[in-house]
């Protein structure tokens, strides 16, 4: 390792995880310490990242209020560094942290609220697709639906919690009423995100459609797909579900799978 | 049920909309466009913008050192308060 890279990693892990900086990146300054100015920098650094979190999770934010939320992202900084050049990429693992971190643990439904808000993140920076033209499906002969494979917007989501989570999200939107109630055991939600014209938007889906796009997403054909899906759910109506994907703008493209 | 009849059926329901769904569809995909010119660049709205203090990437920075006593923070006080039951009624 070249000197300059030791000095680096030890001053990255003096910012990062408080350790003591080595001999070699103290220094002096007129008006302060270089214990101050590391200090500083760390500031920055956590601050940075703060900022982020708050840009990702606006509905958690408000949900727990500043404070929390600043004491709850010191507590992920400190054990999530960014491990990536582009900082719209940090803040994946919050769902997941926040399942473990006691002082939210009353609120039940908080993990589920991250996760929907992650997948929102990710489908407002996810790329674009090109909306289907329908009239491509005319050109398939009837005989070959069940082959058919669908590819839908990459900005599309599903999430699922047995709390009403896309309510929540809903309440604390922009131009939302503040003065909402929302009662946990009214039962659970599953969520569907995707991005319109440029705007995420989180809308509800049942159960059986939720499926039935988890089998499209995992690239299962139309036949496959609406068969396992029919099987749990005998009621499922597909007329509706593909109408959904078409008013949604959720396809992109069909293709026909390849006869084995 | 039949499966391809279910799929037949779905799809030619599908078809027979479809003409009047794509007929909108064209206008809708211009303006998308238009939205994407105006915002091609510009990432969600307060952020990546040096200028402002939500900055995601706060150039104007923090020039202070870390002491911010946060640690006594321990409890979540923002709209929680407005929903109500799941595990808090058993407690």
């Amino acid at each position: 390792m070249s000197a300059l890279q030791a000095d680096l990693n030890a001053f990255g892990r003096a910012i990062v995880h408080n350790d003591e900086p080595s001999f070699a990146i103290t220094g002096n300054y007129q008006s302060y310490s270089s214990l101050v100015a590391m200090e500083i920098y760390r500031n920055n650094y956590r601050g940075n990242l703060h900022d982020v979190l708050a840009g990702a999770y606006p509905v958690i934010k408000q949900l727990v209020g500043d404070d929390f939320f600043r004491f709850m992202t010191r507590k992920y900084i400190e054990r999530h560094p960014s491990h990536s050049g582009n900082l719209h990429h940090y803040g994946a693992d919050l769902a997941q942290f926040l399942t473990t971190f006691e002082p939210a643990n009353s609120l039940v439904y908080i993990a589920d609220v991250a996760e929907l808000e992650w997948a929102c993140h990710t489908a407002y920076f996810a790329d674009d697709g090109a909306t289907l033209d329908i009239g491509r499906l005319a050109l398939i002969p009837p005989d070959q639906y069940e082959n058919l494979i669908l590819h839908l917007h990459p900005s599309c989501f599903v999430v699922r919690s047995q709390y009403p989570i896309a309510t929540i999200w809903q309440s604390h939107q922009p131009g939302a009423c503040s003065n909402f109630h929302i009662e946990l055991d009214s039962g659970a939600s599953i969520a569907l995100v995707n991005r319109l014209a440029d705007v995420v938007q989180v809308t509800e889906v049942a159960a059986d459609v939720a499926d039935w796009l988890d089998f499209l997403q995992a690239g299962e054909p139309m036949g496959s797909a609406t068969e396992a899906t029919l099987a749990n759910y005998p009621d499922f109506d597909l007329f509706c579900a593909l109408q959904r994907l078409v008013t949604q703008q959720l396809l992109t493209k069909i293709e026909l799978r390849e006869k084995k | 049920m039949d499966k391809s009849k279910v799929l037949l059926a779905a799809i030619g329901g599908l078809l027979t909309l479809g003409l009047v769904a794509n007929a909108g569809a064209a206008p809708n995909n211009k303006m998308d466009m238009k939205n994407m010119d105006k915002c091609f660049g510009i990432a969600k709205a307060g952020m990546n913008d040096c200028s402002s203090n939500k900055s995601a990437h706060s150039c104007a920075g923090q020039a202070t050192k870390n002491n911010d006593p946060m640690d006594f923070v321990a409890v979540p006080k923002g709209t929680c308060d407005k929903i109500a039951g799941g595990m808090l009624k058993t407690m």
